[in-house]
């Protein structure tokens, strides 16, 4: 007998919304269907109606957590159209803010995982040291997550020498922490049996499937944007991309622990060699008719920006494809044949970003003024509201 | 391979069905095909060059036709094929049998631009929620969102 279970739009096991369908056999899966646009919001469609500028601070909010991905791959395909050079300072703080988010973004993810897979002391270590990252970004931008760093034409904040002095410390306190991670995301037996050989991707099927980011590497394919396609600082910076070749989330997890400990040479080379000068030059308010296409290495991914140009102040076209799209036909085929209770687990294993897939949809607020209310005449504003409501007699019209 | 040689070998080996072929700055390449070569051209660029990874493909309203732009990359490049087709009946051969990870992006175009993707196996709505209304493509320049009247029990009666 074919029985079909839904998981989604609204499950415990997910973070966000989105619809999964699971077919199964018993207690393995035999095909999965995946339904989406719970949290589309028209960003490309609102694209079109700003200006350069402002679209700066749209696409930082696409994402909560690779925000300043989403901008650099939108700025750095603006300043190409508009022809700037930008100063090399501006380049290596711009890198700098995206490896620390790589790191902020791979120790989140390292929690999920070990919560997933019913280790919640990792999850605190993880979650804890984290919160050091976090720090670092404080120090430099203001912000904990949307860091409003990148301008046209370079960076808005300058780094001091005391900062740098600050953040080479938090540097191997990092260090030495991800070094205990890496020991127990690969030798802790219990940890270890449970993630080995859960939610398989061949190779051949993860580039069929144009999977992006650590699930590929941890298929065993060294794809990385940051060294196919240098942007920003990368083509001066020494670093390896690390691959990992069991194809399964015990491979995606040790394809981050090692991406975190490459983040971290990175972070200091950045710091150690920071060029002097200017971290900006000034843009021009119109861009050039003109079209490209921008990619960057997300913490998730690759993340691509087609932006096309028609000489005024505002886009034309602004597509954005963020990783976790990208990765979901490579998890339907993880998801083949494996056990329903290894669903979280593999789903979280491509670190999920559904606010970020998705784009597209109306928002439903009612706008207005705000105002501020008590919470006593709220509540007087609420029992009003449902007398003067009459539900029963509409309940036609309102269902719920 | 650098790009100047890639784009050679390509117009050699594809003749007259390559329209244009430029290089816009390192690492970027934009090629125009017809919509009837497109699947030819892409079978041809993954098997000779290795362009197995479509990164995404792009809509585009010219307001006289639908641009498409396929972004091909492969380790040292990325490619985009660019074809247009009428705005009266957009109709374009699906990429699936050649690259099976493009079917979420052709699902993405005819949800969002109304592009029927012919051979597509899947060709339900992707993003669309349930109630939708028939004809409604966002992403075309001539749609313009119109805010249903909200139906608020107790309010306006």
């Amino acid at each position: 007998m074919k029985v079909t279970i839904p998981i989604g739009p609204q499950h415990p096991a997910l973070k966000e919304p989105i619809s999964i369908r699971l077919s199964i056999d018993g207690e393995i899966i035999t095909g999965a269907d995946l339904r989406l646009g719970y949290n589309h919001r028209g960003i490309e469609k609102l694209a079109e109606t700003k200006n350069y500028t402002q679209n700066i601070y749209l696409v930082e909010r696409i994402c909560g957590i690779c925000s300043h991905s989403h901008t650099t791959c939108y700025v750095q395909g603006v300043e190409k159209l508009m022809g700037l050079e930008v100063p090399k300072r501006g380049l290596y703080i711009r890198t700098l803010i995206a490896e620390l988010e790589r790191v902020h973004s791979h120790l989140l993810w390292l929690g999920v995982a070990g919560h997933e897979a019913g280790f919640d002391t990792f999850f605190m270590y993880t979650w804890r040291d984290r919160e050091v990252v976090m720090d670092m970004l404080e120090i430099i931008s203001g912000n904990r997550v949307h860091y409003a760093m990148n301008t046209f034409g370079g960076v808005r904040r300058d780094i001091t020498d005391m900062q740098k002095k600050k953040m080479l410390d938090l540097l191997d306190l990092l260090r030495k922490r991800t070094a205990y991670y890496l020991s127990i995301g690969s030798t802790e037996p219990t940890f270890v049996a449970r993630i080995t050989g859960v939610g398989k991707l061949p190779p051949e099927k993860a580039v069929s499937l144009c999977a992006v980011g650590p699930v590929l590497r941890a298929s065993g394919i060294p794809r990385d944007v940051r060294k196919d396609d240098p942007y920003a600082a990368y083509a001066d910076v020494p670093f390896d991309v690390c691959t990992f070749d069991t194809c399964d989330v015990l491979a995606r997890v040790v394809v981050r622990v090692r991406e975190l400990v490459e983040s971290y040479r990175i972070i200091e080379y950045l710091l150690l060699n920071l060029p002097a000068g200017e971290i900006s030059v000034k843009a021009p308010r119109k861009v050039p008719a003109g079209e490209v296409v921008s990619r960057y290495e997300a913490p998730r991914g690759e993340n691509i920006h087609f932006i096309k140009s028609n000489d005024t102040d505002k886009p034309e076209r602004l597509k954005v494809r963020a990783p976790t799209l990208a990765n979901y036909p490579a998890t339907l085929e993880m998801l083949k044949n494996s056990f329903i209770a290894d669903v979280p687990l593999i789903f979280a294993a491509i670190d999920p970003c559904i606010c970020c897939a998705e784009r597209m949809v109306e928002l439903n607020s009612r706008g207005g003024a705000r105002e501020v209310v008590s919470m006593s005449q709220l509540r007087k504003m609420a029992d009003a509201f449902y007398k003067k409501a009459g539900l029963k007699k509409k309940a036609g019209t309102w269902p719920l | 391979m650098n790009e100047q040689s890639l784009m050679e070998e390509m117009q050699k080996a594809l003749g007259t069905k390559v329209a244009e072929a430029a290089s816009a700055g390192p690492r970027r390449i934009f090629v125009r095909v017809e919509p009837g070569d497109l699947f030819a051209t892409v079978k041809y660029l993954r098997d000779r060059f290795n362009f197995t990874h479509l990164s995404t493909i792009t809509g585009v309203d010219r307001t006289d036709a639908f641009e498409l732009l396929y972004h091909l990359a492969n380790e040292n490049c990325i490619l985009t094929v660019r074809t247009r087709i009428s705005r009266t009946e957009p109709v374009i051969p699906s990429l699936t049998p050649v690259i099976p990870g493009a079917v979420l992006y052709e699902r993405e175009i005819q949800d969002m631009f109304g592009i029927k993707v012919e051979g597509i196996p899947d060709s339900r709505p992707l993003l669309w929620s349930d109630d939708w209304p028939e004809g409604n493509y966002p992403l075309r320049k001539d749609w313009t969102f119109e805010r249903r009247p909200e139906n608020i029990p107790g309010e306006g009666q």
